[in-house]
């Protein structure tokens, strides 16, 4: 023990040692781990920081609320959706796990803000901290005709979307089937495993054929660009031949003899579009279809749509061309492209952008920013439109579309049966599709609606076309 | 007169440091500004103040620093409390009160500490008490099958079980090598067998206790004051390959520790359940960085049991990296201070007695401070001075007070 003194030494060396070995440990994980961790989902501390406001409250247009967000503890907060799985896609969702979807994710910023400046924050340090409440948002959405909407689609899988074609407010957009934004911890597993994927807005962006419902943009292509053709006869008899093997029928091989471009587009006539298809040509329909925003990014505020797809043919691939004409082959569209080309045509040719929120309101109520309807341009001419409306007018009177006929109310619209690739295996039912507006006078609303695997368009979405409209305007 | 000039200079700051921690804490209370911080604040100066003039004015030829420093390390550690918990820190107020009297009381009722050489069986039984208790009456808290319940107190029995055995270990080997010089070192092993044994099987009783922590510290203990009375680098060695053998053993042997091990190499993955309390950890000082949130700007409330084992965490999260690696220098320099204390004892009981003091207050920091940034395996015991516990601030400040009487001995008689 006479060493003692080396001893210690020795020991306090070994134990310096391990010292510097931790602070350098320290210094390692600080250097190279730091990012890794502050960026790892286990991490809540950003979502604390959010959570220092409470978010803000998403009205309908009547300003009824159909969010409420609540303090679960000091640095946690829930978004209770009053409407559950009815208002799911037209706003979103927020969640701790699972982030941010819909309007609540395009207008985080708002929600979340607060008007309280940073130098009134200082001085305030002696009070008591108040609740900071985030900024409200008033949408467009109505509520009776959402949940209207939602149970027309009851037990089915499709998409509604209504609007008004004057300001392009979306007065409704459902997307079936939906799902709880309340209890997406609990049910998450089922919904990503749903094979009907629940979590799509199909309103937005699930691509359908769009069928017959697409004569319209022929239509209007035609009217634009082939001179008199209102005055033409055409010959149909039931089969348009390209070559030996391939010719396009009428629907049920129905054949409709010599007929004018009205009674064609009112008995949706394959034959006759398919062939003013051709006249057309890819470029002509596919400039027509372009100025409805298909195969580009369309504007619209609050909302993010797919883009609705025309595809190019060459010259001798007539088939493919006349298909296109009828809404086949290869196009594809959004619901909500659908009820931008019927609020064009009610709103004499000038399309609007679609909007999903009218005004931002701070926490009080007094308005912060109220967003005004733009037009996004001219499409058609107003002597076009006004031709069409009087086209979809007859569908409904008198053509394919009488299932959506309302007693005391002109109603306008176009019907679509799309054929679709399905389970190769068995033979499935095509999309009912239906488009219109109403009252033809003066249109208040217009709406687009498909029913995956419904059948006849002049059958389930004329029918959920009718209801609607007689709701809405009733 | 130049080691009081720089004695004041140190302790100027201490008070600098108290007052600028609780005034801070003062502006950023939950319900405007928070009187209770300014108050502790002044009864922690007064006691500082207090505990110093006793100490300088009636023991002059002792260690002044080992007070100094574990000054700035206990209030470092109630300022976090407070800002975590107040009511908490000011428990933790009191038991600093009853540390700082402790460590008076033993510096100044104690006798010479040569006169406690004697009683080893008396240490070695304490010792034995103090290890099982856990094991036979203990409930469990944390994981830890550690705590006593006695007539509405809670204690860890293996807190004073530490005093226990180092006292045991220095009796038992102060006489190593001296009256067996011409024996051979047969006999001289022999010696040993009886400390290591006793050493063992509190090892034992701590694993099944799931208390590895105070295993690790034991071992470390144990090892360092073998290595001072033997001098032999030998028996280190011999001392770590058993442990690994016995480590190897408890792995193959308990859940509890190979669960420990699996968290440790990747504690992502078990980020949800087991990881928790180490991602959190992990996550809290990297999101401070180098110079921290400030204080009451950070989340270290995310963290679990943040108050107890992981306030390192927390400290580095709201007062910066950098605050974490000056903890680490004085908890370095307070064990400095420590150790210097043996090289002046008069008797190799109450040198061994300094050694193991010293070795325990740092080994444990290096034990909590490495797991909790996950250097080695977590172990759940206190960060001395700084984590709340009564157990864990009255035995570190009876530790501290041994020494200074043992350093106050050395020195009065040169």
């Amino acid at each position: 023990m006479n060493d003692i003194v080396i001893n210690i030494k020795k020991v306090m060396l070994v134990f310096l040692i391990l010292f510097i070995t931790l602070i350098s440990y320290l210094t390692y994980i600080y250097m190279f781990n730091s990012e890794k961790a502050v960026a790892s989902t286990f991490n809540q501390r950003l979502w604390a920081e959010r959570n220092k406001v409470l978010r803000g409250t998403i009205y309908d247009r009547d300003m009824k609320a159909l969010t409420k967000s609540k303090k679960t503890s000091q640095v946690s907060q829930k978004e209770q959706y009053l409407q559950g799985e009815i208002f799911a896609h037209a706003i979103g969702y927020m969640d701790p796990i699972y982030g941010l979807a819909g309007l609540e994710k395009k207008y985080d910023a708002e929600l979340m803000g607060s008007e309280d400046s940073l130098v009134t924050k200082f001085f305030d340090f002696n009070k008591k901290e108040e609740e900071k409440v985030g900024n409200g948002l008033r949408t467009t959405l109505n509520s009776k005709l959402q949940t209207a909407a939602y149970k027309a689609l009851e037990g089915k899988r499709g998409a509604v979307v209504a609007m008004n074609p004057k300001t392009g407010e979306i007065l409704a957009m459902v997307s079936k089937p939906s799902y709880d934004p309340n209890n997406l911890g609990a049910d998450w597993k089922g919904i990503v495993a749903n094979k009907n994927m629940p979590l799509i807005n199909r309103a937005v962006s699930g691509l359908y054929p769009p069928g017959s419902i697409f004569k319209t943009i022929t239509a209007i292509s035609a009217l634009e660009n082939i001179p008199n053709v209102t005055n033409r006869t055409f010959d149909d008899n039931g089969k348009l031949y390209f070559n030996e093997s391939t010719s396009l029928q009428n629907f049920d091989g129905e054949v409709m003899g010599n007929i004018g471009f009205r009674a064609a587009f009112l008995h949706s006539s394959n034959v006759v579009f398919g062939s003013l298809g051709i006249d057309l040509g890819n470029n002509g329909l596919k400039d027509t279809a372009e100025k409805f925003y298909f195969n580009k990014d369309t504007p619209a505020s609050g909302l993010t749509i797919e883009n609705s797809k025309f595809p190019s043919y060459k010259n001798y691939e007539k088939g493919n061309i006349a298909q296109s004409a009828i809404g086949q082959a290869g196009v594809l569209v959004t619901p909500m492209e659908m009820a931008l080309v019927t609020s064009t045509v009610a709103n004499n040719g000038i399309m609007m952008k679609p909007m999903l929120v009218k005004e931002i309101l701070s926490s009080k109520g007094k308005s912060l920013e109220k967003i005004q309807p733009i037009q996004l341009g001219e499409i058609m001419s107003k002597k076009t439109a006004s031709t069409m409306k009087d086209l979809m007018k007859g569908v409904v009177a008198e053509g394919t579309g009488k299932g959506a006929a309302v007693p005391g109310i002109t109603v306008s619209g176009k019907t679509g049966t799309a054929d679709h690739k399905g389970d190769a295996s068995k033979q499935v039912a095509a999309h009912s599709w239906f488009i219109g507006f109403a009252p033809y006078e003066n249109p208040q609303i217009a709406i687009a609606v498909i029913v995956e695997e419904g059948g006849v368009g002049g059958g389930v979405a004329a029918g959920i076309t009718r209801q609607l409209i007689s709701d809405y305007l009733k | 007169m130049e080691s009081i000039k720089e004695e004041r200079k140190l302790l100027r700051y201490t008070y600098f440091l108290c007052i600028v921690l609780f005034v801070n804490i003062f502006f950023i209370g939950k319900e405007g500004l928070d009187k209770g911080a300014l108050m502790m604040g002044a009864i922690i100066c007064i006691l500082f103040a207090y505990s110093h003039f006793i100490i300088r004015r009636f023991f002059p030829d002792g260690d002044k620093y080992i007070l100094l420093f574990s000054n700035v390390l206990a209030v470092i550690g109630m300022g976090m409390l407070y800002r975590l918990d107040s009511p908490v820190a000011l428990k933790q107020l009191i038991w600093y009160t009853v540390g700082i009297a402790v460590f008076i009381l033993v510096v100044v009722l104690f006798p010479s500490l040569s006169n406690f050489g004697k009683y080893k069986w008396v240490y070695l039984v304490c010792t034995l008490i103090l290890m099982s208790l856990g094991s036979f009456f203990g409930k469990e808290i944390n994981g830890s099958k550690n705590w006593i319940d006695i007539a509405g107190f809670s204690f860890q029995p293996t807190e004073f079980g530490k005093l226990s055995l180092v006292a045991y270990l220095a009796t038992s080997l102060q006489y190593y090598g001296k009256n067996i010089k011409e024996k051979s070192e047969f006999i001289k092993i022999k010696a040993l067998i009886e400390p290591g044994i006793v050493v063992m099987v509190s090892l034992g009783f701590m694993v099944y206790q799931k208390d590895l922590g105070s295993a690790l510290l034991f071992f470390a203990i144990s090892v360092t004051m073998l290595y001072i009375a033997t001098s032999k680098f030998r028996y280190v060695l011999i001392c770590l390959l058993l442990f690994m053998i016995g480590g190897f053993i408890s792995y193959k042997l308990f859940g509890h520790v190979r669960q420990r091990v699996l968290i440790w190499g990747d504690p992502w993955k078990y980020g949800y359940d087991e990881g928790l309390q180490l991602v959190q950890s992990l996550i809290s000082i990297a999101s401070g960085g180098l110079f921290g949130t400030g204080l009451g700007l950070g989340y270290p409330k995310m963290v679990p049991v943040v108050q107890t084992d992981f306030i390192f965490a927390a400290i580095c999260e709201e007062m910066g990296l950098l605050t974490g690696f000056a903890i680490l220098i004085l908890y370095f320099l307070l064990f400095y201070r420590c150790m210097r204390v043996p090289i002046y004892g008069k008797d190799n009981f109450s040198r061994l007695l300094a050694v193991g003091y010293s070795t325990m207050i740092a080994a444990q920091v290096l034990v909590i401070v490495g797991g909790v940034v996950g250097a080695i395996p977590l172990t759940g015991i206190t960060l001395p001075l700084v984590s709340y516990g009564g157990s864990s601030m009255i035995v570190t400040f009876f530790s501290l007070g041994i020494l200074q009487k043992i350093s106050e001995d050395g020195q009065s008689y040169e």
